[in-house]
């Protein structure tokens, strides 16, 4: 160790650092980031320009560890508290707490050298990641959901980026499944963005609960900037097997996820939508661009169950067991609703149909049919959002959409 | 010692509550000079140099000595020239030129002009139900205002057109007038709901609204139809009483809004002040006696907030007291006053900052942060006691062409009026379920309809005031069908007037 107070940082690291890491490995890696100037993107291209042998700890730690001083040290420690204080993980490149899948290709792909966690993103599984925008519409987030859902139970383990919209679904959808759901943080561990779900309680200390993971490789404190979002979406590309863009406008991050996805070879499947709908630019040109349809939870299963973690699945019951999107259907539900109100919620599954429409349709008096809303809402049947009431499960065999 | 004292009585309004002024005048030998004493405002003080000009002017004699005249008791503020035409007659009854004993069994209100004309003042209406509610027989008052004072029962009018009358009137020379009271408007007038294409779970809101007097919201793009909707609402409201009416019509009168040859109306209020309104004209303000402000001027009426999240939220605030209380204290430095307000609020909002959200034809330009903010700013205290929360949507293109199916006004008033005569029967006392007592609600509320009405507020997050309220609805909605008992479907139907926003907020 060349600087005297890197020792005492690695003490301090110690709890912060993921088992199988190297704590002063850590230290030297923190101490270097929190300087004006210096990052580890910029450490991650001098090595790969550099061709070098052995772990990509002994070259990180060759490469850096000569240029820290006590100043560095100093600055560092301030950062580590905060750690602490969110009780997170800190894993290095290459170790065994890091997302292997994150590892692959580095340092010649763009991995994250230092991954913060609370939890263990889960490396036994088929992996999916369901992206689009935070302004979704009712027929992005109904079929986000329904995919969520299905891979969920078929126990594939889905990936976004906790932000409103397309993300939320997909991590709500998906995070009481055997498969569950991990969250990528495109801010700092302790910034709480979006509010609603970072407060005790929210979405993010749901999937805590349920054993997913909460990643993300900023310092604390980085709050969430468009470049900051961009570099996330690398990371969830770069975590899942398939890759699923449901809906995002023309200049959509997703995009980026997307592109990113192909450069790692990831499977991209695109959900199509209304040609007219500008939340639909993005999954219809990457459509157009080659993507795979995806037209419900078949065609994303059917890609899992491609890939190389088959025989684990068939182990456990997995996707082979749940099927495609015909065997998953249950039986007919018991519903809190009149017949023909849901009769006309399920003809137009998934998209929400506004009250007073449905109202019209089913020729109901007013005040008995929002009572009957009412309790199907109560009893977690339907949703009600701003473009109306939408069933909130794939609706039985009987109307069902092709699959 | 000169002659007795002479004694008119005035009336002093402190809001709407009436005060006696007894206007004492005494003349003695001195220098011929007016002294006002007992706290007497500008405009009181101001009443010498026109008391004065007018007698004069009108061949009367003016006094060559000095002349003392007190407004007692002197602790209380006066304020305006309504105080002109007692001054007078006391000074006329101090100077021998009517007799006393007339003047004392008087009282008097009005303003005085230069030329001896009598004229009345803003806020007659209840400067004269006020003499008769301190127990006045005889009241001399502006011979234009005697028509709407002949609305108050009760009251010997002796109606003056200009000061050389009273001389006349009091000194026995001459027959008061023969006074007409003024007509009462009535009928419903206005815009008919059966106008209002599609929206049936608006116009059920709004039905709901009139018969229980629940507070409303209204949220929906532009053009959807939300102020159409509640221009209609006072046209399904029962008629006013001619006491609500006059108390309405006194309300008005004390703004200055009402001139004293305007019928009685008996038509519920509308008033629709613009969202940049501030709070002093919201609830009422002003310096020295504050004025009463729209939601007062709205009582026993309907008042609308258009775009009500641009209403600032201090003024929004402003709002919670009235509306809970169905009063608002105003406290100043001079006085306290209250004025009622039991108003129903009918509040829109878009949906959104840019107002196209959930709108099928328009993309919604917001971003989603935005609309949260946007949505906070209702705050929650006052989105709970919006107890009908209703989204419209637009229109398609097909129900603006297709004839007019509605069911008209005059339908659904029938309605409202038997849903409201069921809440009067039970409360008593013309209360509306609004304002229903929670123990007495429960009680009449089927258990199950109770354990479902827990369970559904506790799933949207609803607070302990919501409860009380939605139970509330839920009575209007059993009333509305005639069921003695709050039953579960009543319950549900109720909640869902809450859920949309309250998700919103969330």
């Amino acid at each position: 160790m060349s600087a005297p107070g890197l020792t005492g940082l690695a003490e301090a690291c110690r709890e912060i650092t993921a088992p199988g890491s190297d704590p002063e490995l850590v230290a030297a890696l923190v101490a270097w980031a929190v300087r004006p100037r210096r990052t580890l993107e910029g450490v991650r291209r001098a090595l790969a320009s550099d061709a070098g042998g052995g772990t990509p700890a002994r070259r990180l730690r060759a490469h850096v560890l000569p240029h820290l001083d006590d100043d560095d040290a100093a600055h560092a420690a301030a950062v580590i508290a905060r750690w602490v204080a969110r009780g997170c993980q800190l894993s290095v490149v290459g170790d065994p707490g890091y997302p292997s899948r994150l590892a692959e290709g580095w340092p010649d792909t763009d991995g994250p050298v230092l991954l913060a966690a609370s939890g263990q993103v889960p490396e036994d599984r088929p992996t999916v990641a369901l992206v689009g925008s935070r302004r979704a519409s009712s027929y992005g987030t109904g079929i986000t959901a329904w995919l969520a859902e299905a891979a969920g139970e078929a126990g594939a383990h889905v990936i976004s980026g906790g932000a409103v919209g397309i993300d939320a679904a997909a991590h709500r959808a998906a995070v009481h499944t055997s498969g569950g759901t991990s969250v990528v943080l495109a801010c700092g561990h302790d910034v709480d963005y979006p509010r609603s779900h970072a407060r005790p309680g929210g979405l993010f200390d749901g999937i805590r609960r349920a054993g997913g993971a909460v990643v993300s490789e900023q310092l604390p404190a980085v709050p969430p900037r468009a470049g900051v979002v961009r570099a996330r979406n690398r990371i969830v590309a770069a975590l899942a097997d398939v890759v699923v863009v449901v809906e995002g406008g023309a200049r959509s991050g997703a995009l980026l996820t997307a592109t990113a996805a192909l450069e790692r070879d990831r499977v991209l499947l695109a959900v199509p939508g209304d040609v007219r709908a500008s939340g639909s630019v993005a999954p219809n040109r990457l459509l157009g661009e080659g993507a795979h349809p995806c037209t419900g939870p078949g065609d994303l299963l059917e890609h899992l169950d491609r890939l190389a973690h088959r025989a684990h699945l068939a182990g456990t019951g997995g996707v082979a067991a749940s099927g495609t999107a015909a065997e998953v259907d249950r039986a007919d539900p018991l519903s809190a609703l009149p017949a023909p109100l849901h009769a006309a919620l399920r003809a137009a599954w998934p998209r929400a149909v506004p009250v007073d429409v449905l109202l019209e349709r089913v020729e109901l008096d007013a005040g008995a049919a929002l009572a009957a809303l009412t309790r199907a809402q109560v009893a977690g049947e339907v949703a009600e959002g701003p473009e109306g009431v939408v069933l909130c499960r794939r609706p039985a065999a009987p109307q069902r959409l092709i699959s | 010692m000169g002659r007795p004292l002479a004694i008119v009585r005035g009336v002093a309004l402190l809001g709407l509550t009436a005060r006696e002024v007894r206007v004492e005048a005494a003349s003695s030998p001195g220098l011929p000079l007016l002294r006002l004493v007992g706290l007497p405002d500008a405009a009181v003080r101001e009443a010498g140099d026109r008391v004065r000009t007018a007698i004069t002017r009108h061949g009367l004699r003016w006094p060559g000595e000095r002349i003392v005249v007190n407004l007692a008791p002197a602790d209380l503020p006066k304020a305006g020239s309504a105080f002109d035409l007692p001054l007078a007659v006391a000074i006329l009854a101090a100077t021998g030129q009517v007799p006393i004993a007339a003047a004392a069994a008087c009282w008097a209100c009005g303003e005085l002009g230069l030329d001896g004309s009598v004229r009345p003042v803003a806020g007659q209406l209840p400067l004269v139900a006020g003499a008769r509610q301190l127990g006045a027989e005889r009241l001399l008052l502006p011979a234009a205002a005697a028509s709407e004072a002949a609305l108050v029962e009760g009251l010997e009018l002796l109606p003056v057109a200009d000061i050389g009358e009273v001389v006349e009137l009091l000194g026995g020379r001459c027959a008061p007038r023969v006074v007409e009271p003024l007509p009462r408007q009535a009928g419903v007038t206005g815009p008919d709901l059966a106008e209002v294409r599609g929206q049936p779970v608006a116009r059920r809101a709004v039905e709901l609204a009139a018969a229980g007097g629940h507070h409303l919201l209204l949220s929906g793009p532009p053009g959807c139809g939300k102020s159409m909707l509640a221009a209609r609402l006072p046209g399904l409201l029962p008629q006013l009483t001619t006491d609500e009416a006059l108390e309405v019509a006194a309300l008005h009168s004390l703004a200055g809004l009402r001139s004293p040859e305007q019928p009685l109306d008996l038509r519920p209020p509308l008033r629709s002040p613009h969202q940049v309104v501030s709070a002093a004209a919201l609830v009422g303000g002003g310096s020295g006696v504050p004025r009463p402000g729209e939601v007062s001027l709205a009582h026993r009426g309907v008042l609308t907030l258009d775009e009500l999240l641009e209403v600032p939220r201090a003024v929004l605030d402003a709002l919670r007291q009235p509306l809970e209380q169905g009063e608002v204290v105003l406290t100043r430095s001079r006085a306290r006053v209250s004025y009622p307000a039991k108003v129903l609020l009918v509040a829109a909002t878009n949906p959104c900052p840019c107002g196209y959200l959930g709108d099928p034809r328009r993309a919604c330009s917001c971003r989603p942060d935005r609309i949260e903010r946007y949505r906070a700013r209702l705050s929650g205290p006052l989105l709970d006691r919006l107890d009908l929360q209703v989204s419209l949507r637009p229109l398609d293109p097909d129900a603006l062409v297709g004839a007019a199916s509605g069911e008209a006004s005059s339908v659904v008033a029938t309605r409202v009026a038997d849903a409201r005569q069921r809440a009067a029967a039970r409360w008593g006392g013309g209360t509306l379920n609004r304002d229903a007592d929670p123990q007495g609600l429960r009680h009449a509320t089927d258990r199950r309809a109770l354990a479902r009405l827990a369970g559904a507020l506790h799933g949207v997050g609803g607070s302990a005031r919501a409860f009380d309220r939605t139970l509330r609805v839920a009575r209007t909605i059993a009333d509305l069908g005639d069921d003695e008992v709050v039953r579960t479907v009543h319950v549900e139907e109720a909640v869902a007037y809450r859920l949309p926003a309250t998700r919103g907020a969330a």
